[in-house]
């Protein structure tokens, strides 16, 4: 059977990043912030709007909608006659690598050739809010959780990084590393919705629990914006104006027993789907985690790093938050630097869009933290949902 | 400090909605008990529900009753408001049932403070009435 290794490795690239301001108030419509990323990624890429011809946008959770401007919208606005391929990835942030992996696929088999991926988010002034109650979709599996007051998706992680605590001995010191770190490489970056603002260890374990293990910290921003990416296949990416981020590895994966935030039924609470989709990933790119030179992991929540570490294989069980311990392995001279735009701890939540956009920088080496060297970097999509990854190089 | 309710919001409550294969289980809760499905074949239990035994592919599945034993497998204390019908502070509970394993199922605690909760700590279940149309489990200290 014919294996992505075969198929799908470097036929594609990254050929196009855009993105709006990240700001607590917008003032203008998911639609309108689309078309805006949207023209500044065709603008980065040196294409004319009208020559995409394919789109990817984000899907449902379950019964709720996540993306509201949708590929319609969007074509209208930007003047494309015809969209030829078109499909929605759905689970929220878990969708953000699967973007790729379907732009990639699409470009790959001839079925579009410029395809646009995007993200257009009010999650602070808009009608849906990540973090409240009010936003909850009704399918029927919530009923096993909402009727106890189990109404956040801050709760909904803590409870299973509680139970991960309690495995490996993690502290809360070593989360909040992973957010000082995160934040270091915010004060560095003029788009971070923390650009300038650094966060101490005292500020960090003195800051109020939202809900144990969780403080304030240790979860994401609340913001308005859009990321746009676009996509084509490596023979068109060599004539364009920016030097292509190949799509080397790329995978999905929901794993065992999935529920939308709340798998609480699996034989071992914790993200599993990130296990599998590893191994597919590194797989593909014929990679080993070694090979990673600095990573964009999702970071919604702090202890999402540590388990990521652990479930894509840098370290061993246990050891993630060890590792993240101090915030030397995981600053940009260490080991694995990581979120080197501030990630969504610190720069914007952009379910993960954002996370890709600064993979590419960093193969184009015009990072604000740029890792020297940079050729091999993974991006990783949201957890607890089903998830997706990304390993962008330079090719050959 | 256990749950506790400001009824002034009851309308807040997330009144449980259910599919065909799910309504057992509040049905069972209306009477002050707790059924998970079991698998008529190959008798392995399941929460929450689903329509077919994932492991044999039955679908003789039947709500058979459970002994409300349990230990706390992971939990979390809300400490800051998110829906005003629950006072905080309060407690979530992953409870991991000692006679159906594997199943685990969440809920809230009766009689407890957070500071008492540990990994492992064995509960037992109880009712708790919402209000008048409505009712939930909910798992209180068990002595040992």
């Amino acid at each position: 059977m014919a294996h992505p290794k075969d198929t799908l490795r470097n036929k594609a690239c990254i050929v196009g990043i855009g993105s709006t301001e990240f700001t607590r108030n917008a003032g203008r419509s998911e639609i309108h912030l689309a078309v805006d990323a949207a023209m500044g990624a065709c603008a980065d890429a040196g294409i004319q709007s009208e020559e995409i011809d394919g789109c990817v946008r984000f899907g449902s959770a379950g019964a709720a909608p996540v993306e509201f401007a949708t590929e319609s919208d969007v074509a209208r606005c930007l003047g494309i006659p015809n969209l030829r391929y078109f499909v929605e990835a759905p689970w929220g942030g878990g969708a953000c690598c699967a973007t790729i992996m379907h732009a990639a696929a699409a470009v790959t088999l001839g079925l579009a050739k410029y395809v646009l991926c995007f993200r257009a988010i009010r999650a602070a002034s808009g009608t849906v809010r990540y973090g409240r109650p009010t936003t909850i979709p009704m399918d029927s599996h919530w009923s096993m959780t909402m009727p106890y007051g189990f109404q956040s998706p801050t709760s909904w992680v803590a409870m299973f990084t509680k139970r991960w605590m309690y495995e490996t001995g993690a502290t809360r010191e070593q989360l909040g590393a992973v957010a000082i770190v995160s934040r270091e490489n915010a004060v560095r970056n003029p788009r971070a919705m923390f650009y300038g603002r650094p966060l101490t260890m005292e500020e960090y374990l003195s800051s109020g629990m939202m809900c144990d293990p969780f403080t304030l910290h240790d979860t994401c921003l609340e913001n308005d914006g859009s990321v746009a990416l676009i996509v084509t296949s490596a023979d068109r990416a060599k004539d364009l104006k920016q030097k292509p981020a190949y799509i080397t590895g790329v995978g999905e994966g929901t794993g065992w027993d999935s529920y939308c935030m709340t798998s609480f039924y699996r034989p071992e609470i914790g993200i599993p789907e990130m296990e599998e989709t590893g191994k597919d990933l590194f797989a593909m790119a014929d990679m080993k985690p070694s090979d990673i030179q600095v990573a964009q992991l999702y970071d919604a929540f702090t202890s999402l790093v540590p388990m990521q570490l652990e479930a894509l294989g840098f370290v061993k069980k246990g050891e993630g938050g060890a590792f993240c311990e101090g915030g030397d392995r995981i600053r940009p001279t260490g080991q694995l630097p990581i979120n080197t735009a501030g990630g969504m701890l610190s720069e914007a939540y952009i379910h993960g869009m954002n996370g890709i956009a600064e993979g590419v920088r960093q193969i184009r080496g015009t990072a604000t933290t740029q890792i020297k060297g940079a050729e091999r970097v993974l991006v990783t999509g949201g957890l607890g949902v089903p998830t997706s990854a990304l390993i962008l190089t330079k090719g050959k | 400090m256990a749950l506790q309710l400001n009824r002034r919001y009851v309308q807040y409550f997330f009144e449980p909605v259910a599919e065909s294969f799910e309504e057992g289980f509040w049905e069972a809760v209306k009477r002050r008990e707790l059924v998970f499905q079991r698998c008529g074949k190959c008798r392995e239990w399941m929460h929450p529900p689903r329509p077919m035994c994932y492991k044999c592919k039955s679908f003789d599945l039947r709500w058979e009753k459970s002994t409300g034993k349990g230990k706390i497998y992971s939990y979390v204390t809300f400490t800051r408001e998110v829906n005003p019908l629950y006072v905080v502070p309060f407690e979530v509970v992953l409870v991991e049932m000692d006679d159906e394993k594997p199943v685990r199922m969440i809920a809230n605690m009766l009689d407890t403070t957070p500071e008492e909760l540990y990994i492992g700590m064995p509960v037992e279940l109880d009712f708790y009435d919402v209000s008048e149309k409505h009712t939930i489990p909910i798992f209180k200290k068990r002595k040992a």
